[in-house]
């Protein structure tokens, strides 16, 4: 009886309590905190931002205040300087990754989560202990079977093993979702005559189309920063991804360290602008499967 | 395409039996030779002592700092805009190339112009400025530092959808009952995350095992090996000092060390059986 008068005026117990002097202190304490931690995040992204513009004395020598003049040109010199190829390498190779690896894992997830056949369990969990593996471990084998196969240094070099290491994290997350999905539109398809892959096509992808999304953007994240494969399967420079480009772009231009940062922001830009573009949807995505680079 | 993983793996261990480089045909079965070898050096043991300490590290300030944010800026006493301003803020380091972040924390830890002994004489405590990634003591916690600025609010996003999933309820029941905001953390917010806690300390130790990217391009291991991880010292010494076989016995004693860790995570986490 008393709970539930007293859950209705909530707002007002929440406000009394909110006014206490102690409150009022642990409040400005939390905000300091949260002031310092963002200033800690973002001022790094400002520092390379301004000095980016600055001329090289000036960088080295006020690098805390602003530019006296603006040398956007850097940023024309770091675009022509590889940057604009290495972000189309990384853009190619990340396109095809993410189409492939999603093609291939909403077919198997659908497979797994709706047919029964012999060797089920084991395939699943062949399937999940590829997740466990750390990319180390097979580097060198890896690297023997790319030169053999001929696709060393080339894209494939990369689009192949990603693909196969986005594979099994893909499926697992796919075919959780398809298992929620209402088997009765199936069925009804089914009546109306449709085959497998006539359901596949037009029941189960349209349904599935949320977790698909989740599902390409970490698989896009993943092979837009994957750095130690990118490192040792690829050796010429043109065919390069923006980690390990930027790493060449800062060596052959040693002593241009503005021009550098102008680098930096560019590589930057493309997923922060995918952030801020789609922020809630970008979130949701990261949180349904609730991994890190 | 598990001929990529699988395979890989088994032919990992045979390849660690011998003696054999990229550029030379020859094989030498040695058989555990290059394991022994592994046990009495140096650098494989600060490597994984270093990795340890990653280990360490990450877990206090991604999931525990990383919690306490989430909670404090889910608690209300923020006001909104502000909390999803600080949300968004601290997440943004995330969304960077390591690279990038690599570079940029490089020139910000230089002892001549780097900002961060910059602010430590400007505040006077010019006597703890260091060459941060040149001094043997200080690379491999200055790496471990850049790379919780990078991770902290991307958990810290986890977390805070995970308590959003927490019933209100529980919370207005604890308000009646006279509970203050740490007794609602430990009493319903923690026992509330248990699951995303498991999963997001499970990633995080096996990720300080598998480390290799943000190391190798902010000291590359040195200096004098100071800094060197299991993934970099692998990669040394299999792609730059081409001992392949050496490289692999690394690679397979990696492989035994996060199994092991994925393994106990597995058991002490039996909730998370969805299969």
């Amino acid at each position: 009886m008393d709970k539930s008068t007293s859950l209705s005026k909530r707002p007002t117990v929440l406000k009394s309590i909110a006014s206490r002097p102690v409150d009022f202190a642990n409040r400005i304490i939390i905000y300091i905190l949260f002031i310092l931690l963002t200033i800690i995040s973002l001022y790094p992204f400002v520092w390379l931002f301004l000095n980016s513009l600055k001329s090289e004395t000036e960088m080295f020598e006020q690098s805390w205040s602003l530019p006296t003049v603006y040398h956007w040109d850097h940023y024309a010199r770091a675009w022509e300087f590889g940057i604009s190829r290495y972000l189309l390498n990384s853009f190619l190779v990340t396109v095809l990754t993410v189409l492939l690896t999603v093609t291939l894992s909403t077919m198997a997830a659908y497979a797994l989560a709706r047919f029964k056949f012999p060797g089920q369990t084991v395939l699943l969990f062949f399937i999940l202990g590829g997740l466990m593996l750390a990319p180390e471990v097979s580097l060198i084998p890896l690297f023997r079977i790319l030169v053999r196969m001929g696709i060393y240094n080339t894209y494939f070099a990369l689009i192949l093993p990603y693909t196969a290491f986005g594979i099994p994290f893909t499926t697992f997350l796919i075919r959780a979702y398809i298992l929620g999905l209402p088997k009765e539109l199936e069925e009804a398809a089914r009546i109306d005559g449709a085959g497998a892959f006539a359901v596949f096509r037009h029941v189960i992808v349209p349904l599935s189309r949320p977790i698909i999304a989740s599902a390409a953007l970490l698989q896009a994240m993943h092979s837009w920063n994957e750095f130690m494969f990118a490192l040792t399967f690829l050796e010429s420079d043109k065919l390069r991804t923006l980690p390990i480009g930027i790493m060449s772009f800062v060596s052959t231009l040693r002593t241009e360290w503005t021009v550098v940062m102008a680098g930096l922001v560019i590589s930057a830009i493309p997923m922060i602008l995918l952030f801020l573009l789609t922020q809630r949807q970008f979130v949701r995505g990261l949180t349904r499967g609730g991994i890190k680079g | 395409m598990l001929v990529f993983i699988y395979i890989p793996v088994i032919q990992n261990f045979i390849f660690s039996l011998y003696r054999w480089s990229a550029l030379d045909p020859t094989w030498d079965f040695i058989g555990f030779e290059n394991y022994i070898r592994i046990y009495s050096d140096e650098i494989f043991w600060t490597s994984t002592i270093n990795n340890i300490w990653y280990a360490i590290i990450s877990v206090v300030v991604q999931i525990f700092f990383a919690l306490v944010l989430a909670a404090l800026i889910e608690s209300k006493i923020l006001s909104r805009q502000f909390g999803n301003f600080f949300r968004t803020s601290l997440f943004l380091p995330s969304l960077l190339i390591v690279t990038i972040v690599g570079v940029t924390w490089q020139l910000l830890l230089r002892p001549d112009i780097g900002l961060v002994n910059q602010m430590l004489r400007a505040a006077g405590l010019g006597s703890l400025t260091h060459a941060w990634l040149g001094e043997e003591v200080t690379a491999i916690f200055s790496i471990i530092g850049v790379s919780q600025w990078q991770w902290t609010g991307y958990v810290m996003i986890l977390f805070i959808v995970a308590i959003q999933a927490i019933p209100k309820e529980l919370y207005e029941a604890a308000i009646i009952d006279g509970a203050n905001g740490i007794q609602k953390f430990f009493n319903i917010t923690v026992p509330g995350v248990r699951e995303t806690t498991l999963i997001m300390a499970t990633i995080t130790v096996i990720g300080a095992f598998k480390v290799f990217d943000i190391v190798w391009v902010m000291t590359a291991g040195g200096p004098n090996h100071a800094s060197e991880v299991l993934g970099t010292y692998l990669y040394r010494s299999g792609f730059r000092n081409d001992e392949m076989g050496y490289a692999s016995a690394l690679a397979t004693v990696l492989f035994m060390i996060t199994f092991v860790l994925a393994f106990i995570q597995l058991r002490l986490g039996r909730s998370g059986e969805e299969l």
